[in-house]
C-alpha cells in the first residue's frame, strides 16, 4: 500500500526529463524518505514503552523510550545521507541473445563518504545491493531477462536504501535510457549456410583474418581480447594486437532469402545461427537483409555488427 | 560488489548477534527467576544457534506450539497467574525464546529485536540502579548493532566494527534529543492502570506493628531507607529521631497503630531550633513519610495524624523527595482527649502480670509521674544488656520473660516493656517507631539513614509538659543514640565489616563516593517526576498545565537540537578541498574529453592510458608520465609535495591534439 502511494507521489513530483545526461548527482530535492513497515512497527513499540514508563514511573524507561525515539529520528537522516550526493553514471550494457539475461550496469560514485547497501531496481524486479567505497566506483549490475530480440530498454530505475536500521526508506529515481541490444536467438537446427554465394574470383587473395599469425600491431579499442599479445604485455611491451593472415578461401553471403523459415523472426534466428557458425569456421562472410547489406568481413567486431543488424531488423532506427 | 537481495535472516553471524543480544538482555532476569526458566532459555538459544550454524531446519510448527503451551502452563503453575511483574516477565522471556526458535524471515528477526527493546524495559521494573542502567545501555547498543548488521549485508557479513560503530554513532547522536524529550516531555503521574501487587515485593522496612524481634530483623538490612540533605549543619546525633508509625494498641505481645486516628494539627506550645532539610525516601510501599521530631509543616500531598504521624496520600511506590522544617526543641500538648487517653493507658490485664505489678508498685511508691519515669529508666539501667541477637521470647507473657528472666534485648524490647510499665503505672504512653541517627556521607554531606538505623522509643504524657520522648534504649546503651548503630553493635554483615575495618581508608571513601553518586542519580535521573518537572519548567517560566505552550517548547527544542545534530551531519557533506592529485587527474580527463577522447566511467587509469596511447601517439609520452604519477599518488605510496606540484604543472601544460572525426572505438 505504501509502495503504491509512494510510487504515485513520486511519479507526480519527480518528472525529470528522460533520459538524463550523466552523471546524475542525487541532490537533496531528488531524494524522498518515508518510514518502512518496520518503522511503523517500531513507533508502535515506542508507544508501548512510553505507556509502561508512565504507568510504572520508570525514569530509566523514559530514558530508554526517548533514546530509541531519538535514535530512530537520527537514523532517518543517516538513511537520507546514504543516498545524498551519490553520483550515478550509466555503465556498459553488453548485447545478449534472446532468452539470455541482459545486465544493465550503473556506475555509482560516492564523494566524501562510503555508502552501504545501496539498492537499485527496476519497477518490477528484485533489487541489487552495492556498497560504494569512497575512492572507488561501484557497479550495480541489474539482471533482466531478455525475452525477445531488439532493443531492451531498462526504463526508470529506483535507487533506494534502508541503511542503517531499516526504519526508513530513502529513494530516488533515475533514467539514463539504458538500452541493451538483444540478438535473435540462434536456431541450432538451421545447419550450415548454403554455399551458393561462393565466388571464386577472390580466391588466393589474403584477407585480414585470424588464422595464421602474421604481425603485431598497436592495440585498437574494440580488438578482441583473445587477439591481444598477452605475452608481449607481460614482457613489458605496450598493448599489442596479434594480426593474423587468413587465406580467404571463399566469401560467403548470408542472405535473408536463403534462410528458409516460416516467419521473419525464425529467419532472423536462422541467420543468427549462420553468422555464429560461419565466424566460428573462420570464413569471411557478408550479410544481406531487406534494406541492409553488410560487406564481407571477419572478426568479433564484424560479427557483432551483423548480429546487431539482425537484432534491430525492422525496428526504428535500424542500420 | 553487487549481490542479489540478501537473505540476511539466515546468515549465521547475524543470527548469532541476535542470540547474543537476547542472552545479554535476558541474563539479569534469569538471575531472578526460577532455574527452569534459565534452562529453557539457554536450551532454546543453543538450539537456534545450532540451526543457524548447521543451516538445519527450524523445528516443526506443532513442536513450537507444544513448547509454547508448555511454557505458558509452567508459568501459570509456578505463579498461579500470567500477569504481574514476575509472572509477566517470565512469560515474556519464554516467548522471546520461542520467537527466536521459529524465526525464519527478516521480518521475524526485526520483531525479535523489538521484543528485545521491551525486555530491556522489563529489567527496569526490578532495578533502576546505575550499573543496570549502563548494562542495559550496552544491550540497546548490541540490539541496534544487530539491526545495522541486518541492513548492512551485501553478500558478505559485516565485521564487528561495521556493526558497532554505526550503531554507536546513532546512539551518541540520539543523546541530545533524548535529553530534550526527557526534560520537556510532559510527565503524567502514574499509574495509568493497576500496578500488579507484586511489583514492589521484597522490600524491607518498618511495619505498622511491633513485636519483640521485629525491628531486629529490619536492622539486618543495609538498604537505604532515606537520605537527608540539611540546609545548614547536621544537628547532634542524639536529636536525630525520625518519626515513623506510632503504635498505641497493645494486646500483651504486639504493638499496633490505632484503628481510628484523628487528623492532627502542627501546633506547638513551644517551637524552637528550627532545622530545614530535604528528605529523599526510598519506596517502601506504605503511606508514611519520615520527619525529624517534630515537623513544622507537611510535605505536599500528605496529611498528619493527631500523634504526629505523617501519611502520604498515595503509597510511596516511587522514590520521592520533599523539603521540610522541623523544630528540635518543642512542646506538643495536643491530641489526648478522653478516648485517646484510654487507649494510651490500655493493656491486657491477663498478660505480663509481673510487669504490670511492677508498674503499679512504682505508681504506689512515687509522688509524681516524672519520678515514675525516672524510676523506670533507672530500673532498665541496672542489669540489662543490649544485643542485636536476643533470645526468642516464646511465652505468652513476653515482657515478663524479658524483664525478669532474659534481660537481654534490643530497642523494641526496651520500648515495649517501658511503655507497658508506664501504662501500668497510670502514665499514658505510646511506642514510636522510626529511625534514629544515620550516617554522614563526607563527600555529599548527606545523612544516609539505613534500615539498620530502625529504632523504637516511647512517648509518655505528662500533664504539665505534654508528650515527652523517652528513649529507654539510650539508658541501656547510650552509644547507640550518640554514635549510631554501628558504634553500638559493631559492624553488621560482611561488607559493612570490611568497610568498618578501614573506617577512614580507601573502602570507606569508595563506598561513600558510590553512595553520593547514587544519591545524585536518584535525585536527578530517577527522581525526575511530575513535581521535579514542574520545578524545572517553572524555572523556564512554563506551566506544566499549559500544554499548548509546553508542546510548542517541546517542538521548538526538538527542532533546535535535532537541527544542530542534522546540521553537523550535513556540513560534513559539503565539498571540501579535494586531493591535488585528483584535481589534476580530473583536469587531465577534461582536457582529453574536450579533444574527443573522454574517459569511460568504468575505465581505470591504466586502461584509459592504453586508449590514449593508441589514439594519440603524439601525446602518449606526456600522458604516460601524468598517469604514472596519478596512479602512484592514488594507489601507490603517494607523492611528495614537489612531485604533486610537478603533476599539476604537467597537466597544465598538457595539450592533446584534436582529432577530426572524434573518438573512434
Amino acid at each position: 500500500m505504501f509502495a503504491n502511494a509512494r510510487q504515485s507521489i513520486s511519479d507526480w513530483i519527480f518528472r525529470a526529463k528522460v533520459p538524463e545526461s550523466p552523471p546524475v548527482t542525487l541532490v537533496q530535492r531528488r531524494i524522498f524518505v518515508l518510514p518502512t513497515r518496520q518503522g511503523y512497527l517500531f513507533a508502535l513499540v515506542l508507544l508501548v514503552l512510553l505507556l509502561a514508563s508512565i504507568n510504572y514511573t520508570l525514569s530509566l524507561g523514559f530514558l530508554l523510550t526517548f533514546l530509541l525515539a531519538a535514535m530512530g529520528s537520527v537514523s532517518m537522516l543517516h538513511t537520507w545521507r546514504n543516498l545524498a550526493h551519490l553520483k550515478l553514471r550509466p555503465g556498459r550494457c553488453d548485447p545478449v541473445f534472446a532468452g539470455d539475461t541482459a545486465h544493465f550496469n550503473v556506475v555509482l560514485e560516492a564523494p566524501k563518504r562510503q555508502r552501504y547497501a545501496v539498492a537499485l531496481r527496476r519497477r518490477e524486479g528484485d533489487p541489487v545491493f552495492v556498497d560504494v567505497q569512497e575512492t572507488e566506483h561501484a557497479v550495480a549490475s541489474l539482471p533482466v531477462p531478455a525475452l525477445r530480440r531488439g532493443r531492451l530498454r531498462c526504463g526508470r530505475l529506483e535507487i533506494f536504501t534502508r541503511y542503517p536500521v531499516g526504519l526508513f526508506h530513502a529513494w530516488s529515481y533515475v533514467d539514463f535510457g539504458l538500452v541493451a541490444i538483444v540478438y535473435p536467438r540462434p536456431d541450432p537446427t538451421a545447419g550450415l549456410p548454403p554455399q551458393q554465394s561462393l565466388s571464386g574470383d577472390d580466391e588466393g587473395i589474403p584477407v585480414k583474418g585470424d588464422e595464421e599469425f602474421s604481425v603485431l600491431r598497436a592495440y585498437n579499442p574494440g580488438d578482441a581480447p583473445k587477439l591481444i599479445a598477452w605475452k608481449a604485455l607481460a614482457r613489458g611491451d605496450d598493448l599489442l594486437t596479434k594480426e593474423f593472415q587468413a587465406t580467404a578461401s571463399a566469401e560467403l553471403w548470408l542472405d535473408w532469402i536463403d534462410a528458409r523459415a516460416p516467419d521473419p523472426e525464425a529467419r532472423l534466428s536462422v541467420l543468427a545461427h549462420w553468422v555464429i557458425e560461419t565466424e566460428r569456421l573462420g570464413q569471411s562472410y557478408g550479410l544481406r537483409l531487406p534494406g541492409v547489406s553488410i560487406p564481407p568481413g571477419r572478426g568479433d567486431a564484424h560479427r557483432a555488427r551483423c548480429l546487431e543488424a539482425l537484432a534491430l531488423h525492422g525496428e526504428d532506427g535500424a542500420p | 560488489m553487487s549481490g542479489a537481495l540478501p537473505n540476511a535472516a539466515l546468515d549465521v553471524r547475524n543470527v548469532m548477534w541476535l542470540l547474543a543480544s537476547m542472552a545479554f538482555v535476558v541474563a539479569p532476569h534469569l538471575l531472578r527467576q526460577p532455574e527452569w526458566v534459565g534452562a529453557f532459555f539457554a536450551a532454546v538459544v543453543s538450539w537456534r544457534a545450532w540451526i543457524a550454524w548447521r543451516a538445519a531446519r527450524n523445528p516443526p510448527r506443532w513442536l513450537v506450539l507444544v513448547l509454547t503451551v508448555a511454557a505458558v502452563a509452567a508459568t501459570l503453575f509456578v505463579y498461579r497467574r500470567l500477569t504481574g511483574r514476575e509472572a509477566g516477565t517470565t512469560l515474556l522471556v519464554l516467548m522471546a525464546g520461542m520467537k527466536l526458535l521459529e524465526m525464519k524471515t527478516s521480518r521475524e528477526v526485526v520483531l525479535s529485536i523489538h521484543l528485545g527493546f521491551v525486555l530491556v524495559m522489563t529489567n527496569f521494573l526490578f532495578s533502576q540502579s546505575i550499573p543496570l542502567g549502563f548494562y542495559m545501555l550496552a544491550c540497546v547498543w548490541l540490539f541496534v548493532a544487530t539491526l545495522v548488521g541486518y541492513h548492512r549485508g551485501v553478500g558478505r557479513t559485516p565485521t564487528v566494527r561495521e556493526r558497532l560503530v554505526p550503531a554507536g554513532i546513532l546512539l551518541v547522536q540520539a543523546v541530545p534529543l533524548m535529553l530534550v524529550f526527557f526534560l520537556l516531555f510532559p510527565r503524567v503521574q502514574g499509574p495509568l492502570w493497576a500496578i500488579p501487587q507484586d511489583s514492589r515485593a521484597g522490600q524491607t522496612g518498618l511495619s505498622d506493628t511491633m513485636t519483640p524481634g521485629s525491628i531486629a530483623q529490619v536492622i539486618q538490612s543495609e538498604a537505604v531507607a532515606f537520605r537527608v540533605q540539611f540546609e545548614a549543619s547536621i544537628p547532634p546525633y542524639s536529636l536525630l529521631y525520625w518519626r515513623g508509625p506510632v503504635l498505641w494498641r497493645f494486646d500483651g505481645r504486639t504493638w499496633r497503630i490505632p484503628d481510628a486516628n484523628a487528623p492532627g494539627t502542627l501546633e506547638y506550645t513551644r517551637a524552637e531550633r528550627p532545622v530545614r532539610y530535604a528528605v529523599t525516601v526510598e519506596p517502601h510501599n506504605k503511606h508514611w513519610l519520615f520527619a525529624l521530631d517534630v515537623p513544622a509543616e507537611l510535605p505536599p500531598m500528605s496529611h498528619v495524624r493527631q500523634d504526629l504521624q505523617i501519611l502520604s496520600v498515595r503509597p510511596v511506590t516511587t522514590r520521592i523527595r520533599y523539603e521540610l522544617t522541623s523544630y528540635l526543641d518543642y512542646r506538643y500538648e495536643q491530641g489526648l482527649n478522653r478516648g485517646y487517653r484510654r487507649l494510651a493507658l490500655s493493656f491486657n490485664e491477663n498478660r505480663n502480670p509481673r510487669t504490670v505489678a511492677l508498674g503499679r508498685q512504682w505508681a504506689a511508691e512515687s509522688s509524681s509521674p516524672a519520678e515514675i519515669v525516672n524510676r523506670g529508666l533507672r530500673y532498665l539501667n541496672t542489669q540489662f544488656t543490649y544485643t542485636l541477637e536476643p533470645p526468642l521470647l516464646t511465652s505468652d507473657d513476653p515482657y515478663d520473660e524479658f524483664l525478669f528472666e532474659v534481660k537481654r534485648g534490643f530497642c523494641e524490647h526496651y520500648a515495649g516493656s517501658f511503655a507497658l510499665l508506664m501504662r501500668a503505672a497510670g502514665i499514658p504512653a505510646r511506642v514510636v517507631t522510626g529511625y534514629q541517627g544515620g550516617e554522614v556521607n563526607p563527600i555529599s554531606l548527606e545523612l544516609i539513614v539505613r534500615q539498620a538505623d530502625a529504632h523504637a522509643w516511647v512517648e509518655v504524657w505528662m500533664d504539665d509538659r505534654g508528650w515527652v520522648r523517652v528513649d529507654p534504649t539510650a539508658v541501656v546503651m547510650p552509644s547507640r543514640i550518640d554514635n549510631g548503630i554501628n558504634a553500638a553493635l559493631g559492624p553488621i554483615g560482611v561488607i559493612p565489616s570490611l568497610i568498618a575495618a578501614d573506617r577512614f581508608g580507601v573502602l570507606a571513601k569508595v563506598s561513600f563516593a558510590w553512595d553520593a553518586l547514587n544519591s545524585q542519580w536518584n535525585q536527578w535521573v530517577l527522581g525526575y517526576n511530575v513535581d521535579r518537572q514542574r520545578q524545572f519548567l517553572s524555572k523556564l517560566g512554563l506551566e506544566l498545565n499549559d500544554w499548548k505552550k509546553l508542546a510548542l517548547w517541546l517542538v521548538a527544542a526538538t527542532i533546535a537540537v535535532g537541527g544542530l545534530v542534522g546540521l553537523g551531519l550535513v556540513l560534513r557533506d559539503l565539498p571540501t578541498r579535494r586531493e591535488p592529485s585528483v584535481v589534476a587527474w580530473d583536469r587531465f580527463c577534461r582536457k582529453l574529453a574536450a579533444a574527443g577522447l573522454a574517459r569511460m566511467p568504468w575505465e581505470g587509469p591504466m586502461d584509459y592510458l592504453a586508449r590514449i596511447e593508441a589514439a594519440r601517439p603524439a601525446a602518449a609520452a606526456e600522458a604516460r608520465e601524468i598517469t604514472r604519477r596519478y596512479v602512484e599518488a592514488r594507489y601507490g605510496d603517494g607523492l611528495s609535495k614537489a612531485a604533486t606540484r610537478e603533476l599539476l604543472a604537467r597537466v597544465r601544460r598538457f595539450r592533446p591534439a584534436q582529432v577530426p572525426g572524434g573518438l573512434r572505438t
